[in-house]
């Protein structure tokens, strides 16, 4: 088993090691550059565009860039944003918190909330409720995540007056105000994005869960469970859900970038402050720090998801060989 | 399994046979309701702004005055045919990589998965603003393609996991103790046992194509404006979504059923395929 | 688990729950404005390139003092009109020497007064070109900066023209000099100043929140008068849907721009706490006209090289229409390149009219006809066929490009959209590749920026548009200083006869404030530069 890991996280690591450069040279490979967002309104003169290239560094050969980013790279030094003139790494943890805190709810309901209704419509296979679940479930996932939160938005926080529509924090909530206020604040502003970015994602979960479900609930040891006697609880939740673990867990595996990209859509509609719409004008303005150092750690999530997901394979189902 | 009988079963089976006859319903819409009904592009009277639906306008009209359910309708051609044929592309795709990267195992498997992860790593935002440096304007068959390309890699990880799972399972072991070959044992045991993921991720990617497009036609790619696609409009109606949300409930509704549909019909497919229950 | 989604249920219900006292923002001498624009370094001389940006340029007018403000009129030529801050008054002693006298009240923030030492560093650093490009640019007719005791500051300038007070004042707000002599230019952006800024405007900056918001409190020691609002609080909000969203649940008090979409002015007008503002826009919108074959630069256009038909297409288009579709009455159809933020808007004539059949003759009379019978015109076996090209970025060109390309349709000209991300938009147009280009500019108050545009040599010219007369006429304008207005028509005027571009809309922006803040002016060059008279109602 220790061998195996050792080689599953060099795989990582080299898997890594080539989507970073990969990710260098494509961005830069695409049209337009990061002064290209600057001269709309007026045109750049030739010397304002070579003191511009000097202090970003786009003047040098593409080569001897990807050399100063490694270098920077490796000493945990991202570069300088273009956009807002500061460190990469800075703008990056800021963002952070905001941004685990609307993954992290959002995981949390799909795999508590998902998983269960996903599990409850295996078990009333073709009975009323579970049709409907489907079709709230599909008409979910169908619908575009902006719309949903902007009927929230009018609803809970303009024609009730109940919850904030945007934002994370109330800006006139002093800083003398204590801890328990400032946490639920901050709590008031994090209900309707993550409703909104879990309601689209809980439903694929339960899709998912749901199949795996029924796959395992046909299998000949599930009668042999009930015919020993077995509650229906037990051989839901003991016997049958354990063997249906796999497609969720790989489901995890894949969501986890999300933790860090959330969605664009729903950070935009309800301006919260994550890393999703720092990346998204990255993209836009080709800033081409910022763009590297957000693609770093998303791509360092992917390979740590994967590497996760083949873990719980082997540790949960103890005859799933991986060599 | 033999494909004509599989098409025979899934016809037999009430909800197949609902799904098909919708999926052929909205496919002729598409192709013949054009002829019968308003211009999709004309705009008549754009000072009077967007109508909510009523007389002479079902689907009332949007805040170009241009008639909704002929947008609808002509609409259907190309987020139809995109979604399906990408999706049926990535399926096909995603399938071949998870299978054979759970059933071969070892640096197979190791390769394959770790090429999974690196594209992953890579947001497909790049990759298609890569082509539009390359070519000026993509033809709807080659961005079918890229969409088809870039969107297998979740598929495979989910068909390989549960690949993974089956090919300890008793029945697969004794086939190939029994000496099957190994094509015998993915097409006959492995791929009808692993459908199910393949399935939902089918059924939810229709969902999924018809708005990326929408958004890829943002970028340069895709179709532009003013043809219609169902994505488009519902992107389209996001500033009026509180005063005329007619424009963007009557494609959503659109895109539900036939999420709705492509759903039933995996459904029929998967009972179809599973030996238990053929 | 039915258990763990009670206890889940519940936890939530909890949260709405909590007192909501905070969530008006009425409570105290208090403003929350929504901004789309995150500043990121408000500091005069360092907002280069990047941060060149409408939310540094706001942020840095309440923090730092100009010498001298644009007035009411917006009048950029001339000595009379501009209102006093630092400088309390000015003379002339040539065509080529203005004097400053400072307001020796005048005082930064930790106490020490302003003087003529600060207007000098200030613009040493902003004409030292290796410091700040831009601005250096800006102030290239300044030849010298010096200093009369403590109190006067002289200017003096390369020739006589008449912008010299606004280039003057305008373009740089004085720094502390006492704070940051010592300190190279490189090391500015660095240092403490930058998140702990000491200015001489009516308000400090209290905190950036990144991502978030901005906070300032009022300089009680302002020798103009102490703002009697107390605190102000910039939130950002990327999404347009989102600020309104906050002014609509009273979580903001003030917003720029509504519009679009134009069905949020009454959305607004619903809401009794809130009054609507119309301030005059600096933007402006038109279809430029590239005179060039895209695919060989050295080539005229096929099409658009012959004035008849750029003048047939703005003939075709009922421009007025389409601007009451997206804008209602808050916008208007310019004549020439003007924005209704420039002064020599007034007096100027009125725009052309649609008149479709004029726009058919001129065709015609440029040899287009409708040989084969499908609808486009043709000539020579080529149809006129164009295409084009804007940024998805922008809603309102999105919805008016649609409206363009259904009016050209129906006298015969097929036109397709191609709409694409932004930077690849303005790769496109840099390299003269596109038909007809639906550019937007944001225009400075000075006519003088029309230069970039619409003369031979521009450095936005992108569709080589070379006029020698307009060349000379602007010249003129810029350098007369008896009745440049009437230069300035005359700028226009060829212009617009010479069609090489259709002007379509210049904006009013509609801003919404509560009702509870009175004496309220929004400046059209930086919105909220004179939040510091306004007063509030409790």
């Amino acid at each position: 088993m220790r061998a195996w890991l050792l080689r599953r996280v060099m795989q990582a690591v080299t898997a890594f090691a080539v989507a970073v450069v990969l990710l260098f040279f494509l961005m830069r490979a695409a049209p337009g550059d990061p002064l290209s967002r600057l001269s709309e309104n007026r045109p750049l003169a030739p010397a304002e565009v070579a003191t511009l290239k000097a202090r970003y560094g786009l003047d040098q050969p593409v080569g001897a860039q990807f050399r100063s980013f490694l270098r920077g790279l490796v000493h945990g030094d991202l570069g300088v944003s273009i956009e807002y003139g500061r460190p990469v790494t800075r703008l990056l943890a800021e963002r952070l918190p905001a941004t685990l805190l609307l993954g992290g709810s959002v995981l949390l309901l799909n795999f508590t909330v998902g998983l269960w209704l996903g599990v409850r419509q295996a078990v009333r296979h073709g009975q009323r409720e579970d049709r409907w679940l489907t079709t709230l479930s599909l008409a979910g996932y169908a619908m575009p995540s902006f719309w949903l939160g902007l009927v929230l938005a009018w609803l809970v926080a303009i024609e009730w007056r109940l919850l904030p529509p945007a934002g994370m924090e109330d800006p006139l909530l002093s800083s003398g105000a204590g801890l328990a206020a400032r946490t639920g604040d901050v709590l008031r502003h994090l209900i309707l994005p993550s409703l909104t970015l879990s309601a689209v994602s809980i439903a694929a979960t339960m899709r998912y869960q749901r199949a795996a479900m029924l796959d395992v609930l046909r299998m000949p040891f599930i009668t042999t469970a009930r015919a020993k006697g077995l509650s229906d609880r037990a051989v839901t939740w003991h016997h049958a859900w354990r063997n249906a673990l796999f497609p969720v867990i790989t489901l995890f595996g894949l969501w986890l970038p999300i933790l860090v990209t959330g969605s664009v859509f729903v950070e935009a509609v309800f301006a919260w402050p994550g890393l999703g719409s720092l990346a998204a004008a990255a993209v836009g303005g080709r800033d081409y720090p910022l763009l590297m150092g957000a693609s770093v750690l998303v791509a360092a999530l992917v390979v740590t998801g994967g590497l996760l997901t083949d873990l719980a394979y082997a540790l949960l189902d103890p005859r799933v060989r991986l060599a | 399994m033999n494909p004509t009988v599989a098409l025979h079963e899934i016809w037999g089976e009430p909800r197949g046979r609902i799904a098909a006859l919708i999926l052929l319903l909205l496919a002729i819409a598409a192709a013949v309701g054009p002829v019968f009904l308003a211009d999709p592009l004309a705009q008549p009277d754009i000072l009077a702004g967007s109508l909510p639906p009523g007389v002479g306008h079902p689907f009332g009209t949007d805040q170009l005055s241009r008639d909704v359910l002929a947008r609808v309708v002509a609409g259907a051609r190309i987020s139809l045919s995109v979604a399906l044929l990408a999706v049926i592309l990535s399926a096909t795709i995603g399938a071949a990589v998870g299978l054979l990267a759970g059933y071969w195992g070892g640096w197979v498997d190791a390769l394959l998965m770790r090429l999974v992860d690196g594209a992953l790593a890579i947001p497909r935002l790049f990759i298609l603003l890569l082509t539009l440096a390359v070519w000026e304007r993509i033809p709807l068959l080659a961005l079918v393609f890229l969409i088809g390309a870039t969107g297998w890699l979740g598929t495979s990880r989910l068909v390989r996991g549960e690949v993974l799972r089956l090919r300890e399972e008793t029945y697969v072991r004794a086939a190939e103790a029994l000496g099957a070959r190994r094509r015998h044992v993915i097409f006959r045991h492995l791929l009808p046992n692993a459908v199910g993921p393949l399935l939902v991720a089918s059924t939810l990617g229709v969902g999924d194509v018809i708005l990326l497009e929408a958004g890829l036609s943002f970028l340069g790619l895709g179709v532009q404006p003013p043809t219609p696609s169902w994505g488009g409009m519902i992107l389209d109606s996001k500033e009026v979504l509180v005063s005329a949300p007619w424009t963007g409930i009557f494609p959503g509704l659109a895109i539900l059923i036939t999420v709705l549909s492509v759903n039933l019909l995996g459904e029929a497919l998967r009972d179809a395929l599973d030996p238990r229950t053929a | 688990m039915s258990r763990t989604i009670g206890y889940l249920s519940a936890a939530m219900l909890a949260g709405i729950a909590v007192p909501a006292n905070a969530q008006s923002a009425g409570a105290e001498n208090s403003i929350v404005i929504v901004t789309g624009q995150q500043p990121t370094t408000p500091i005069p001389t360092l907002m280069e390139g990047a941060a060149a940006s409408l939310g540094n340029m706001e942020l840095a007018d309440q923090l730092f003092l100009r010498l001298a403000g644009l007035g009411p009129t917006m009048l950029t030529a001339g000595d009379r009109g501009f209102v006093p801050l630092l400088a309390r008054s000015w003379t002339r002693r040539d065509s080529v020497t203005l004097v400053f006298d400072l307001d020796p009240r005048a005082r930064w923030q930790d106490g020490v007064p302003v003087t003529s030492r600060d207007v000098l560093f200030s613009f040493q650093r902003a004409q030292n070109p290796a410091v700040a490009p831009r601005l250096a640019a800006l102030l290239q007719h300044i030849t010298g900066v010096t200093a009369e005791g403590d109190r006067r500051v002289v200017f003096r300038f390369s020739h006589p023209y008449s912008e010299q007070l606004y280039d003057a004042t305008f373009h740089v707000a004085p720094l502390p000099a006492h704070l940051l002599d010592t300190l190279p230019p490189d090391a500015v952006a660095r240092s403490s100043f930058v998140t702990q800024p000491v200015g001489s405007g009516p308000y400090r900056l209290v905190r950036i929140v990144p991502g978030q918001f901005v906070e300032l409190a009022a300089n009680e020691k302002f020798f103009l008068g102490p703002p009697k609002i107390t605190r102000v609080i910039i939130r950002f909000a990327t999404d347009p849907d989102a600020r309104l969203n906050l002014v609509l649940s009273g979580q903001a008090d003030a917003m720029d721009n509504v519009i679009p979409p134009l069905d949020n002015v009454r959305r607004v007008s619903a809401d009794s706490s809130l009054r609507l503002i119309p301030v005059p826009s600096p933007a402006l919108g038109f279809l430029l006209f590239n005179q060039r074959d895209p695919a060989d630069t050295s080539r005229p256009h096929p099409i658009l090289s012959d004035a008849r038909v750029r003048r047939a297409i703005t003939l075709a288009l009922d421009r007025s229409s389409m601007v009451r579709v997206v804008f209602g009455n808050y916008g208007e159809v310019p004549y020439g390149p003007v924005s209704p933020v420039l002064w020599i808007r007034h007096g100027a004539p009125k725009p052309a009219q649609q008149n479709v059949a004029e726009s058919r003759r001129l065709l015609a009379a440029a040899g287009w006809r409708d040989t084969d019978g499908d609808g486009t015109l043709d000539r020579g076996g080529q149809p006129l066929a164009l295409r084009l090209s804007l940024p998805s970025t922008s809603a309102v060109r999105r919805q008016l490009a649609l409206l363009v390309q259904e009016q050209l349709r129906q006298v015969g000209m097929r036109v397709e959209l191609s709409q694409m991300e932004f930077p690849l938009w303005i790769e496109r147009r840099t390299a003269g590749n596109f038909d007809i280009d639906f550019g937007s500019t944001s225009q400075d108050p000075s006519p003088s920026g029309l230069s970039q545009g619409w003369t031979c040599n521009g450095g936005t010219n992108v569709g080589h548009y070379c006029s020698p007369r307009v060349d000379s006429l602007m010249e003129r304008a810029v350098l007369t200083r008896e009745n440049p207005a009437e230069a300035w028509r005359q700028v226009l005027q060829q212009i617009e006869a010479d069609a090489p571009a259709t002007f379509l809309y210049a904006p009013t922006y509609v801003y919404a404030v509560k009702r509870r803040f009175r004496d309220v002016t929004i400046s059209p060059a930086s919105s909220w530069q004179r939040l510091w008279e306004w007063s509030v109602n409790r």
